[in-house]
């Protein structure tokens, strides 16, 4: 589905991120963690393609497409989605007139039919329904004066109803109560699928008791240091990031069987010091 | 060299006083004398700093349509084609280049509507301190002093308390137009409103051209209005005004607006600019009883050439009073807006509420936009916030609609229509509402920035 090679990026001229590796199958979920400024967020932004990152080496491949040629929106209709850390306010734009114009312009893209508002309307309550969200959010304007939790929600509603082959978590818990992370969890959990591919991003570990990975990366200083199942996961909890820091990498990349890649980086991060 | 004003003064002095009291044929002659004295504003008046005149450079000054004397466009009998109404359901009076053509004969229970002489001899004693408070002196109420002067055609709409009359009493329609193929001349017309205690009244104004091409390019004359309408809200009147004003490119439109309230009285108004060479709207209310509210919002969207000036003034006089301004603009081409915004809390006071609030979104390198916010406060315990923007669209959000898929045009397309449809949203039923969206999103100016 997707995957990254050597990836390097700058924003505004500082490098954030400095040769990652990442391959992600169809049907996997995998978490990206790592402490703040690592480059979680980064690697979300490049390939949504957010304008101001510059990718200066690697490549990205898509469905073996170079993905980095396509503008933001033909990556959105080629079927990636990025659930925003912070979903932006539209005042004016009604959310229900908002998602019919994304998903009707994404069905043009692929050559399908576009919903008329009754077809529209029908699907909308059934990706409510699913995901226990009452439709006062479908009448208001996009994200305004959503609360932290309605705005995950929202996001992830909006995953549901345009369907994407590879979705982006960014920082999805962050902001969120445990009963929101709950209810959020839930509604990724539905989606998942043997088509579909996810890439959590996440700092926190908490997030990863309700949406289990398939694979965990750890993310430090640009580049892909430690990978595992998902108890790498419970392990970095329980140790927090500072063991990045001091080098001890070692005892955390033998125990959870690194690709290649992680490995070299990881000889490297405890050799520096 | 003649300029304009020394022009106008001749024409001024040449019109032929009609018949009406004493003390409004001195009044008018008042008035003559103070344009005379204080020419038309320049640069140098605050006021007017930002709103140039050249435009009117080749305006002759309509000769007074007197006060009984039926419309042009009928006594020619010309086929013409009137703009379709902006609102269905609603009483039509049609005003073309400064005189009334018809008056309706269905208006909504409570209302009456009469030419301004027939008025004068119904509601003198109403009139007559209306039309002397008008400020009449130097440069900056030129066009107030000349409407004085010259507006013997007018209206009067008298609004008693009805029996039922809901939220949903009928609307009345103002449909202001000029004639194809007239000669550029600025005309006069004056309209009150009175509304008694109680009293409601749904209004809606409409500029509106119905010749040439879609934006009124070609085949349209210069033409102007110079409109003075004074309204007296009631104790616990409520006044609804919606105003849409997608005129020709070359037509001018300057309106003063002026609203006595009193307590518990509601005033909400609702303003759109998207069209005209020049179009500035001097609307002042007076919060003078307790308890009243103004409720004031509006949107320009503005391409080409085009310049809009809304100078708005809420004055609270009473306590516990709450007025807001909300006001947004989208300019694109070589387009100029102009917005003063101005809350003055009198002494007394107390307890007022005040937000005001002006956001623009320039398209063009070439636009320019000029916003002044003033708070004054004077009294205790008020609430007030303002805040005054001026920028372009945020990147973030049209990021935000293409990553699920929306072209970069069309994101940009839907975050500037929603940009005024915040504006759109507070006008009062929905079919007009929609209407409204629709001329803005069809003036909407191609984003080039």
């Amino acid at each position: 589905m997707l995957e990254i090679r050597n990836l390097h990026a700058t924003v505004g001229g500082k490098a954030i991120l400095k040769g990652l590796d990442l391959k992600v199958a169809a049907g996997e979920v995998h978490a990206i963690m790592g402490p703040n400024g690592s480059g979680k967020s980064t690697l979300a932004s490049v390939i949504a393609g957010r304008e101001g990152y510059e990718v200066t080496a690697g490549e990205v491949l898509y469905k073996g497409r170079n993905l980095l040629e396509l503008e933001p929106e033909e990556r959105a209709c080629e079927g990636i989605f990025l659930a925003f850390q912070y979903p932006v306010e539209i005042p004016g734009v009604n959310n229900t007139y908002f998602l019919r114009a994304a998903l009707n312009a994404q069905r043009k893209y692929r050559g399908e039919p576009e919903l008329d508002s009754m077809q529209f309307l029908k699907l909308v309550r059934e990706k409510l329904a699913i995901l226990h969200i009452s439709d006062d959010l479908m009448h208001r304007a996009v994200n305004e004066g959503f609360s932290g939790g309605e705005k995950k929600r929202n996001e992830i509603f909006q995953m549901a109803v345009l369907e994407p082959a590879l979705a982006i978590l960014d920082e999805t818990d962050s902001g969120l109560d445990i009963d929101a992370l709950k209810l959020v969890a839930e509604g990724v959990n539905r989606q998942r699928s043997a088509e579909r591919s996810m890439i959590v991003v996440t700092h926190y570990q908490r997030l990863l008791d309700y949406i289990v990975p398939d694979r965990v990366h750890v993310l430090s200083e640009g580049r892909i240091v430690a990978s595992g199942g998902a108890d790498l996961a419970l392990k970095l909890e329980e140790q927090g990031y500072t063991w990045l820091e001091q080098g001890g990498i070692q005892p955390l990349a033998e125990a959870t069987q690194p690709s290649a890649a992680a490995r070299s980086t990881a000889r490297k991060v405890t050799a520096s010091p | 060299m003649t300029t304009l004003a020394e022009k106008w003064t001749e024409a001024l002095a040449a019109t032929t006083p009609s018949p009406a009291p004493t003390w409004l044929r001195e009044l008018r002659d008042k008035a003559g004398m103070q344009f005379r004295a204080g020419g038309l504003p320049h640069r140098k008046v605050e006021a007017w700093k930002y709103t140039p005149l050249r435009v009117l450079e080749g305006f002759e000054l309509a000769p007074p349509v007197p006060a009984q004397s039926p419309a042009p466009a009928r006594t020619a009998g010309r086929a013409m084609d009137v703009p379709a109404p902006l609102c269905e359901r609603a009483a039509v009076i049609d005003i073309c280049d400064g005189a009334t053509v018809d008056l309706p004969v269905n208006l909504p229970e409570g209302v009456r509507v009469m030419p301004l002489a027939e008025g004068l001899e119904r509601f003198e004693e109403r009139l007559r301190p209306l039309f002397e408070a008008v400020e009449l002196g130097g440069a900056t109420r030129a066009f107030t002093a000349l409407n004085t002067a010259l507006a013997q055609q007018g209206l009067v709409v008298h609004v008693a308390r009805a029996r039922n009359a809901g939220p949903d009493a009928g609307r009345l329609l103002l449909r202001w137009y000029f004639s194809p193929g007239a000669a550029a001349a600025m005309h006069h017309f004056r309209v009150f409103l009175l509304l008694d205690d109680g009293a409601r009244l749904d209004l809606v104004e409409q500029f509106m051209y119905a010749w040439g091409s879609e934006r009124g390019g070609t085949g349209s004359t210069a033409a102007g209005l110079n409109l003075l309408c004074q309204a007296e809200l009631g104790a616990g009147a409520v006044l609804e005004h919606t105003r849409v004003q997608a005129e020709s490119e070359q037509a001018v439109l300057l309106t003063s607006t002026t609203l006595e309230q009193a307590a518990d009285s509601r005033y909400t108004y609702r303003g759109f600019d998207l069209g005209a060479s020049l179009a500035r709207h001097e609307l002042t209310t007076r919060l003078r009883g307790r308890g009243a509210v103004a409720d004031i919002a509006g949107a320009w969207v503005l391409d080409g050439q085009r310049h809009a000036d809304n100078h708005v003034c809420v004055e609270h006089l009473a306590p516990g009073c709450r007025s807001e301004q909300f006001f947004r603009g989208v300019l694109g081409g070589r387009s100029r807006g102009v917005f003063n915004g101005r809350a003055l809390i009198r002494p007394g006071a107390d307890g007022s509420s005040v937000r005001q609030s002006n956001a623009n979104l320039l398209l063009s390198p070439l636009a320019e936009m000029d916003t002044k916010p003033e708070l004054e406060i004077y009294a205790d315990e008020v609430e007030a916030s303002h805040g005054a923007t001026v920028g372009q669209l945020d990147e973030a959000a049209v990021f935000y609609l293409r990553s699920r898929g929306l072209g970069a045009a069309a994101a940009r397309r839907m975050l500037t229509s929603a940009f005024c449809r915040t504006v759109t949203d507070r006008v009062k039923g929905r079919g007009l509402a929609e209407r409204i969206a629709e001329l803005m999103d069809a003036a909407m100016p191609e984003a080039e920035l």
